[in-house]
């Protein structure tokens, strides 16, 4: 009976194992056309709005002649199809070009820049979760109470301060009053104590915007969950509050949190653009206000495609955590 | 006795002690310089293409020209790699440059450093006169350069230039940069681009994207050593982050904003200077005359009339000064001085009642509507919105439509303002002239399209005639006729200067006296250090 029992359970892994790869290849399949649109949309963008990486990159000094002979250089003047396939085939191949005003390899660019967007926006979002959740669960235990008006209040200023703002109230707090942490660039990768020394404030703010929104939806999560009649049963069967909190309510909170995490990770993606402009570190977010106002068409593109390809990769873990947290779910 | 001389020498060494530490002020112990600019990334390190802030910042310190402009003061010429600077011969048609013997080119990527010789300065003019290798090659159109020996460069023109328009060429500004033969060619142009060698006083060392291009001193600077061990050049486009820098130590100089609340805002911080230093750039609305309404005299004369130097010089305070003609008279040969304007009756002072009067006259009594686009950087928008403040006193109405600054640019030159305003440095009066106001310059149509906004045609003669012109007086003079024709035409109405705004710590000692600079940044030299 055992045996059967066990074969039972081992095809059920099994079979759950293949669903799984099933659905992550079609999920990756869908990728695919969802980036190939969000690339031909940000090449025509980027070639229909209006300026010329030419002037951009010879100055008002330039002549005629000069700005000319740069976009024939610059291969601008070729038909967009062919531009626009040249930048699809060389994708394809792995290679991202040369920037249009640097003349250096984008690839090498986009790589030394990456580490400090990623440790930004994953530091930013794991601060921000670990600090949102029991905030979230706090103010719900306590509703109406002190803390939930402050909490609440908190999590509202969170949500209306811009990133830019937060970072420069930070930076007067922590950099200029209090001379604790440094304010500009990104420090050595290779030195973690100077990592962290320079990641501290940055992270700070995208973690305390991260942490109002999460700190919202748990509240009111575990608000909903609260109610439910199978809490009432637990509470009325005489368990202890904690195992309650714990065990029934938080794990059918996790979901709609767990959904919010992933929506608003991606909008932290573009929170960072403009924290990383006020930090002057120098990554993708940095890159790309460098790229729009040079008119870096190639530059461009290439962090969009980075930008693109980490929201649709965030989409896709949230959507796989689902099945994680809640074993109804199937991926079918 | 021996005691009254023991007091006089204890005194003596006791005032000798004082006054030696009042003059000999210690070093730091770092000297290692962090300055940022207004700028997300550097566009080209090749002399020969830069054109902003950025750019030029580190030319400046990597090359070297002829002659050059002296460190802080626009109006002196001095040698640089030449050892003296010439007089013309030939009729004023061949210069020749004995250059200074010993000039050591930067190693670079391995290579040991080399002596520079007449060689690379003739390889540097050329590539400086090719269009497809540079952008200031319309400055050299004509001349030809030629290594008489191993120390001396003779260039000949086509025709003479007065002194005043040919050693900016040659000087450390643009194409007269020297650009040595060897690296570049070892390198190639578009490597050169992030990876600058040259002769100067700070050698390249690094370039990170989007982050910082760092220099270390050049130990065989024929000036002698910097004293400076390092610099690093910032780029950081965020005024509030460049300011927090400065604050916080991370940096000692940082590019301002210009502004007057914030220079008095950092003059606020204890143990930070603010340099307010020219030349900086002229600020000159230009009348489009082929535009409904604008083509009427009259009413340019009403703007005119209805413009209010005061006012912008009250909003931009100690970063701007009033210019009356194109070519700015503090700083270049050939510009008009307010009394001359005042005299020729063409000062127009801010007059509203006249301005009315003159749209009545022109059957515009209830004033009219135009619209124009603008940068969204601060110096010309904020130019823009007191001009269009001003202008609705007298019934205009000035629609302003704010795009990007390299979007105005592209825009502009396809004519599409009625009035533009444009904020520009030029080396000199010729330059300022030809690029404004001759018809070749016209915007779309013109033989070198440029910057003529206006559509004026009428000085070609006299900016051909000044240009040719050897006799200084002579060329003066032509130059002011032209600016008094362009003031009776109205056919543009100048401003004011913006100056640069550049901020740093008290600690830090320019090493030369800072009133003008055409490195449109703080020169760092070999002088320059910081003090403990």
């Amino acid at each position: 009976m055992q045996a059967i029992f066990d074969t039972q359970r081992a095809c059920t892994v099994f079979d759950e194992g293949e669903a799984v790869t099933g659905y992550l290849v079609r999920r990756i399949l869908l990728c695919i056309p969802i980036l190939l649109a969000v690339l031909t949309l940000v090449f025509l963008l980027v070639r229909v709005a209006p300026g010329d990486p030419a002037v951009a990159a010879l100055g008002d000094y330039a002549s005629k002649e000069a700005v000319e002979a740069l976009r024939e250089k610059m291969g601008l003047n070729a038909p967009l199809y062919v531009q626009y396939f040249q930048f699809l085939s060389g994708l394809l191949h792995g290679d991202l070009g040369k920037s249009l005003i640097t003349s250096r390899p984008v690839a090498a660019q986009v790589a030394s820049a990456f580490p400090y967007t990623l440790e930004l926006t994953a530091s930013g979002i794991l601060l921000g979760s670990f600090l949102g959740i029991p905030l979230g669960i706090f103010t719900a235990l306590h509703r109406n109470a002190m803390f939930d008006y402050l909490g609440r209040l908190f999590s509202l200023v969170g949500l209306s301060v811009p990133a830019f703002y937060l970072g420069i109230l930070l930076i007067l707090l922590f950099a200029i009053k209090l001379e604790l942490f440094p304010v500009v660039g990104g420090g050595n990768l290779s030195d973690l104590g100077e990592t962290l020394r320079y990641l501290f404030l940055p992270a700070l703010t995208l973690a305390l915007i991260m942490m109002s929104y999460i700190t919202r939806m748990t509240r009111s999560s575990v608000l909903d969950i609260l109610n439910e009649d199978y809490v009432r049963t637990a509470r009325a069967k005489g368990l202890r509050e904690r195992l309650v909190v714990y065990k029934h309510v938080l794990k059918n909170a996790l979901l709609p949190i767990l959904s919010v995490i992933g929506m608003f990770a991606i909008v932290l993606i573009g929170s960072s653009v403009m924290t990383e402009v006020v930090f002057s570190r120098p990554g993708l977010g940095k890159m790309l206000v460098g790229a729009m106002k040079q008119r870096d068409y190639i530059m461009l593109q290439s962090i969009m495609v980075i930008f693109s390809s980490l929201v649709v990769l965030i989409n896709l873990l949230t959507d796989l955590a689902y099945g994680f947290i809640d074993p109804r779910i199937r991926y079918e | 006795m021996y005691r009254k001389l023991i007091v006089l020498g204890l005194a003596a060494g006791l005032v000798l002690g004082l006054f030696t530490t009042g003059i000999t002020e210690e070093l730091a112990e770092n000297q290692v310089l962090r300055i940022a600019l207004d700028a997300a990334d550097l566009n080209t390190l090749d002399p020969h293409r830069a054109a902003a802030t950025m750019d030029r910042a580190v030319v400046d310190m990597v090359f070297n020209g002829l002659v050059r402009y002296k460190p802080g003061d626009i109006l002196v010429f001095e040698p640089d790699l030449a050892v003296e600077i010439p007089e013309p011969t030939d009729g004023g048609l061949v210069w020749t440059f004995q250059l200074k013997q010993g000039v050591m080119v930067h190693p670079w990527d391995g290579n040991a450093g080399y002596e520079l010789t007449a060689e690379d300065v003739v390889y540097s003019f050329n590539k400086a006169a090719d269009p497809d290798r540079s952008s200031y090659a319309g400055e050299y159109g004509g001349m030809s350069f030629e290594a008489v020996d191993r120390y001396t460069v003779k260039i000949t023109l086509a025709e003479p230039l007065s002194s005043m328009l040919f050693l900016p060429k040659v000087a450390d500004y643009c194409g007269g940069f020297i650009v040595p033969k060897q690296p570049i060619e070892a390198l190639g142009d578009d490597a050169f681009k992030t990876h600058p060698v040259g002769t100067g006083p700070f050698m390249f060392s690094e370039y990170v994207p989007m982050d910082k291009t760092v220099l270390v001193a050049n130990p065989d600077y024929f000036r002698g050593a910097p004293v400076l061990e390092k610099v690093e050049v910032r780029y950081m486009p965020e005024v509030s982050s460049r300011e927090y820098g400065l604050r916080s130590g991370e940096l000692e100089v940082v590019e301002g904003r210009r502004e007057q609340d914030w220079v008095e805002t950092m003059e606020e911080n204890p143990g930070i200077v603010v340099d307010v230093f020219g030349p900086g750039e002229t600020v000159v609305l230009h009348f489009n005359l082929k535009r409904e309404y604008i083509k009427k005299k009259a009413v340019r004369k009403a703007i005119a009339y209805a413009l209010d130097r005061d006012s912008f010089l009250a909003f931009f305070g100690s970063t701007a000064e009033a210019l009356y003609s194109p070519v700015p008279v503090k700083y270049l040969a050939g510009g008009l001085t307010y009394p001359e304007l005042w005299a020729a009756g063409l000062a127009y002072n801010v007059d509203r009642e006249e301005a009315k009067d003159l749209l009545a006259d022109a059957g515009l009594a209830d004033g009219f509507t135009m619209e124009a686009v603008t940068s969204e950087r601060a110096s010309y928008r904020r130019v823009y919105e007191q001009i269009q403040a001003q202008l609705a006193r007298i019934g205009i109405d000035l629609k302003l439509k704010v795009v990007d600054h390299s979007t105005m640019h592209s825009l502009i030159r396809e004519d599409t303002n009625p009035i533009t305003i444009y904020i520009a440095w030029r080396a000199n009066a010729d330059v300022f002239l030809t690029r404004f106001y001759h018809s070749d310059s016209i915007v779309v149509t013109g033989a070198k399209s440029d910057t003529n906004f206006s559509h004026y045609t009428g000085i070609d003669d006299l900016i051909e005639a000044a240009r040719s012109e050897v006799d200084a007086d002579m060329q003066i003079a032509l130059w002011k006729e032209a600016q008094r024709e362009i003031a009776e035409y109205l056919v543009s109405y100048p401003l004011i200067m913006l100056k640069y705004i550049f901020a740093r710590t008290d600690k830090v000692d320019w090493g030369y006296d800072l009133k003008s600079t055409v490195a449109l940044y703080t020169q760092i030299t070999e002088n320059t250090r910081i003090l403990k």
